[in-house]
């Protein structure tokens, strides 16, 4: 009798240790590739974690859905993220990529040489681009780049797949696009990459987050999820065969089809943070971590679009206390650091 | 909906203590500020894109850009609808052979023609226009249609009888006695229009309140949307209103 | 009648004609207008292998879901709203200055609000169908009751009937045509608004499936959703159409 009440107990404790945990991410990008990664490895379940996922087509609908508390952690590129912190109580934690070559201004096969040999010629063009995004923030760091103002072209704000409609069938010669929908206008339509937000040095960060109020209630849950995110990113790493094979199934999930050459450059080309990188890279030492540099410097440019009157002080939303958590965790440390 | 005189104090007072819940709701915080925006927020969004400028354009460069893409849109739509309609319900011929693929055409969402507009036609007006047309074209047909059909087959056959011509009978007969169907086909057409313009302007529009509905979606700005919301639907009164002075103009024996 | 059918499908086969002829007149680019033939086969293959996460009826499925649930409220709602502003002037005074105001409103206006209030919850499809569905039962309700023969509502009054009763069983039995005329304009309305909606925070569904295919450079996916949603907005009319002609028979 005794056993079987015991066998019961730990049941129970199981089911209860199994903590829900709310996870917010875009489908098809390589930086939410984690996430299905460590689903597929049952990394959640090692660490006492339940996650009940939801998927958004873009990160601003993933920031209003934080209003009502619809997910309790997170990752989006970070002009989302900023606008999280400015209008809710969305909190940085982590990085989850730098993906400035995958941001970048496009021009389609005719003319982009053109533009290339001459970006002076860019003068007075209209440019298709999604307003407030990454996308936006590289297309208006290449202008700068050329000694190009905002208002020298004309810009015109639409959705990704507008985008790609607009840019495949002639209808517009310059668009700013993020990865994978890069690849797809290179693949199905020619379109040629004339100056990522690497060529104009901006660097575009992605970010992990959690709702400030769900930190305060749950610290240890969302320095697990960092840990889980990070060792499934590592594992990706060191597994590239078997994570593209991943990713071309977590790809065609979302609707996105590229190539397998496509699919290794989003690796060749996105550095990603091991645990003691996402320190380092946070770490205020000096005064302003690179983290803070990078995300003022996009606060700024968010600010001079009209987003909001004031870009909110990187000190007040960013923190690598959760990082410092696993860190200081034996377990939750080694954990992230496996590389299996 | 009409409403008489004396009701227009109700309307009034029901408006008035709208106003004056969602002030208190907003104020004591039972409404959270980032549910829905309070009243001051929506003055300051107001005046923002009134005088400094949202989405790149002011307050009345918006409401004019939209409300020329929408008369565009309206004006193609009857003109190609109310013709339409009027044939299929006075030619059983017509009828049948223009039906079915107005059928198939008929359910489809104006915002799923967006793909196949900017593919065809590009990002300018015409794309724009097409979306719009698309909805208004509707109600036009069927209203026209439903307007010939309502003609009692006493007078067709009077009018036939006093030899009226073929262009007499669409002028003196068929056209006044489907007025008042027509104009509720147009009626819910301008209606089309306005609601699908932000449909259209999704297609990289430089200026107009649908720019400013889906920039204020996008930055997370509950006020400005709301802004652009009660713009619409005060353009879109106004027009129906004009659209009911024409409307009793041409039709004095109808109030 | 034979001649008319036959000229139904002459119709049919021009407008398919027409459309073929022009797909490979490469006027437009195949890219862009792929020939009828070529969207079949992709509407096909839609139904056996799935496409951004689930087969094409999959998607239908998850559309139809939505739409069931927000054309149920906006029926519950409507209908019943409607009746009583058709009787209660006081509270069509009240009500119509709000609805007329609101009407205008495109329904996808309210989806960064649907995000705000419901997140991910189906509660945000839900508003978005609600608020295109809405206005066609509540009119047609409306006209229903104010336009019954006044000799009916005399009778019932002298015979000393209640508010309630008046409208439950003089005004209702009497709008039902009105009421399921505007079932269908509302139902067409709400099916068109979910798409609307789907096109912008969805993960499945048709809508969603469209955007998808828009973002591969695949036409012939974006219009096989575009048939999908025509064929099932004409099922929806014609079961309606059916629900209409049996009132019809049985109230003669």
């Amino acid at each position: 009798m005794r056993k079987y009440v015991w066998m019961l107990a730990l049941v129970a404790g199981t089911a209860v240790a199994q903590q829900e945990i709310k996870v917010s991410y875009q489908p098809a990008l390589y930086w939410s590739l984690p996430y299905y990664i460590a689903t597929e490895k049952g990394w959640w379940q090692e660490l006492g974690l339940k996650p009940a996922f939801s998927t958004f087509p873009a990160g601003v609908p993933q920031i209003a859905a934080s209003a009502s508390k619809s997910w309790d952690v997170g990752g989006a590129g970070s002009v989302p993220g900023i606008l999280g912190a400015a209008r809710y109580q969305i909190v940085t934690i982590g990085i989850t990529n730098d993906e400035s070559v995958g941001n970048a201004l496009m021009a389609t096969r005719e003319k982009a040489d053109a533009f290339v040999r001459n970006p002076g010629s860019i003068k007075g063009q209209p440019i298709v681009l999604t307003a407030n995004s990454t996308g936006d923030y590289a297309v208006q760091s290449c202008l700068r780049k050329w000694g190009l103002q905002k208002s020298d072209v004309s810009i015109k704000s639409m959705g990704q797949a507008e985008i790609i409609s607009a840019m495949s069938s002639g209808n517009a010669d310059l668009g700013g696009l993020w990865a994978p929908n890069i690849y797809t206008l290179e693949e199905k339509a020619g379109g040629k990459l004339i100056c990522s937000g690497k060529d104009a040095n901006a660097i575009i960060p992605g970010v992990l987050f959690v709702r400030a109020e769900y930190a305060k209630e749950q610290p240890e849950n969302v320095a697990k999820y960092l840990a889980i995110y990070i060792r499934a990113q590592q594992w990706a790493l060191a597994h590239r065969k078997e994570a593209i094979a991943m990713m071309k199934k977590f790809y065609d999930q979302g609707g996105v089809s590229i190539s397998e050459a496509s699919m290794n450059k989003e690796f060749d080309t996105r550095p990603v943070y091991d645990l003691a990188q996402q320190l380092k890279i946070m770490d205020r030492a000096g005064g302003q971590s690179d983290v803070d540099k990078w995300l003022t410097g996009i606060g700024e440019f968010m600010r001079a679009n009209g987003t909001f009157p004031e870009a909110p002080a990187t000190k007040n939303f960013v923190t690598d206390e959760y990082l410092r958590r696993v860190d200081g965790d034996p377990k939750l440390k080694a954990f992230a650091n496996r590389k299996d | 909906m009409r409403i008489a005189k004396t009701d227009g104090a109700i309307a009034a007072g029901t408006v008035a203590a709208v106003l004056v819940a969602w002030w208190l709701l907003t104020a004591t915080q039972v409404i959270p500020p980032i549910r829905f925006p309070s009243p001051r927020e929506v003055w300051e969004a107001l005046r923002q894109v009134a005088l400094a400028g949202y989405a790149d354009a002011r307050l009345h460069v918006h409401v004019l850009h939209s409300a020329k893409l929408v008369l565009m849109g309206f004006v193609v739509a009857v003109a190609t609808g109310v013709p339409l309609g009027l044939a299929m319900g006075w030619s059983k011929r017509t009828e049948a052979l223009v039906n079915p693929t107005f059928l198939l055409i008929r359910p489809i969402p104006p915002l799923a023609w967006i793909p196949l507009a900017i593919v065809w036609l590009g990002l300018g007006d015409a794309a724009k226009v097409l979306v719009i047309w698309f909805a208004a074209f509707v109600p036009s047909v069927i209203n026209s249609y439903a307007g010939v059909r309502s003609l009692e087959a006493h007078v067709i056959e009077a009018a036939r009888v006093l030899g009226a011509t073929r262009g007499m009978m669409v002028r003196e007969v068929l056209i006044p006695g489907a007025a008042p169907h027509i104009f509720t086909g147009l009626r819910l057409s301008l209606q089309a229009c306005w609601t699908t313009l932000v449909a259209g302007e999704l297609i990289g529009a430089a200026a107009g309140l649908g720019r400013v509905l889906a920039q204020g979606a996008l930055d997370i700005f509950p006020a400005m949307i709301l802004v652009g919301m009660v713009f619409v639907a005060i353009s879109g009164g106004v027009m129906t209103w004009a659209l009911g002075a024409i409307e009793s103009r041409a039709m004095p024996w109808r109030t | 009648m034979a001649n008319l059918r036959a000229l139904s499908a002459v119709g049919l086969v021009a407008f398919f004609a027409l459309w073929t002829l022009i797909a490979l007149s490469g006027l437009v680019r195949p890219q862009f207008l792929p020939t009828p033939l070529a969207v079949a086969e992709e509407f096909v293959r839609l139904l056996q292998t799935p496409f951004a996460g689930y087969t094409l009826e999959q998607h239908l499925v998850s559309s139809l879901g939505r739409f069931g649930l927000g054309f149920a409220l906006a029926v519950a709602i409507g209908v019943p709203l409607g009746l009583a502003m058709g009787w209660f002037r006081t509270l069509d005074a009240i009500v119509s200055p709000l609805f007329d105001a609101l009407r205008f409103v495109a329904p996808i206006a309210w989806v960064p609000f649907a995000a705000l209030w419901f997140g991910t919850g189906i509660g945000g499809p839900v508003l978005i169908i609600f608020s295109g569905a809405l206005p066609p039962c509540l009119i047609n309700a409306y006209r229903g009751a104010k336009f019954v023969e006044p000799r009916y509502v005399e009778a019932a009054r002298m015979m000393g009937a209640s508010h309630w009763r008046i409208v439950s069983e003089v005004l209702l039995p009497a709008s039902v045509p009105s009421i399921v005329a505007g079932l269908r304009v509302s139902a067409g309305l709400g099916w068109q608004s979910l798409i609307g909606a789907e096109l912008i925070v969805a993960s499945s569904g048709i809508g969603y499936l469209m955007v998808k295919g828009q973002s591969n450079i695949s036409t012939a996916i974006v219009m096989s959703g575009m048939i999908a949603i025509g064929l099932v907005g004409v099922v929806i009319d014609v079961l309606l159409r059916a629900l209409q002609a049996r009132i019809e028979r049985h109230r003669r």
